[in-house]
């Protein structure tokens, strides 16, 4: 009987299963580090600021698809003549650490301390010029072979990339190519500066700390 | 009422429709595929110059910011029939 040929979907999804251990150890590491050094930041929080720390492990599917749709990869096709090019081990969040702080004032102060500890290569989530998100990259101590990632980000706009994520992305991971349609581009800008003028105004209203 | 994102009206008035699985805009009658890198990069004038170009047959044109490799149109093509 003849076999099946392998495909590179199928060739990634044997690497994931290679690479999850230390995916997992990397993503409990990290966000233990985080935690502990922003402690002086999350002892002092005012009655109305949030300061929340989450970590996630890529999912396989989400990691394939990542692999080959998104900026850069036009036509979201793999190269099949090529199938040595692609590893995920070249992508930079399989392990993920999600800093969400409200009102926005604190990323700075967050984004300082966690830059002297880490020292790794910045990657900042940008709209029409505007930082939406500080995100970092590069290998933490519990492993060499996966990358880390961490991002810092405002609480309302992370609170937003979560529903959108859950909504839409988790049930099919091919959905996000729906984001990437050009009027749901604009939707979704449109939603992140809706949600910035809230916190703007939030804190414009703030009395003087 | 809602405003459309003038690039997103010049696609839909050319009768191009969204491939959501490949992140690419196709019109099957002029045989013209545009990559959303390639939208996002260029303005509107450059959209529709290209929209305009003349057919060139049976073949595809691809518009990427980055010629597709030979692996890719093949597997594009055979889709999108």
């Amino acid at each position: 009987m003849a076999r099946a040929e392998r495909t590179i979907e199928d060739r990634l999804r044997e690497e994931y299963f290679d690479l999850l251990p230390a995916i997992r150890r990397v993503a409990q590491h990290l966000e233990a580090e985080i935690r502990y050094h922003l402690l002086p930041i999350s002892k002092k929080l005012n009655k109305y600021e949030r300061l929340v720390v989450t970590s996630r492990v890529k999912d396989c599917e989400s990691a394939v698809q990542k692999l080959h749709r998104g900026r850069g990869r036009e036509g979201a096709t793999f190269d099949s003549d090529h199938p040595e090019r692609y590893s995920l081990r070249s992508l930079k969040d399989l392990a993920g650490v999600r800093v969400m702080a409200f009102p926005p004032s604190r990323l700075m102060e967050i984004d300082s301390i966690l830059r002297k500890i880490f020292h790794w290569k910045p990657d900042p989530i940008k709209q029409d010029g505007q930082m939406l998100a500080f995100k970092y990259h590069g290998y933490c101590k519990a492993n060499r072979t996966v990358r880390g990632e961490y991002q810092i980000v405002s609480m309302l706009t992370g609170l937003f990339w979560e529903v959108e994520h859950s909504a839409m992305y988790k049930p099919d991971p091919r959905l996000r190519g729906v984001a990437r349609h050009v009027e749901m581009s604009r939707c979704r800008k449109d939603v992140l500066h809706a949600l910035r003028a809230f916190e703007e105004e939030f804190e414009d209203l703030l009395p003087a700390r | 009422m809602r405003a459309i994102d003038p690039k997103q009206r010049i696609l839909d008035a050319a009768g191009f429709s969204y491939n959501f699985d490949r992140e690419i805009y196709v019109n099957r009658k002029t045989k013209k595929i545009f990559s959303v890198d390639f939208i996002e990069d260029n303005d509107e004038k450059t959209l529709e110059e290209c929209i305009r170009e003349g057919p060139t047959g049976k073949k595809w044109r691809f518009y990427f910011n980055e010629k597709p490799p030979n692996a890719v149109r093949r597997e594009i093509e055979a889709v999108l029939g």
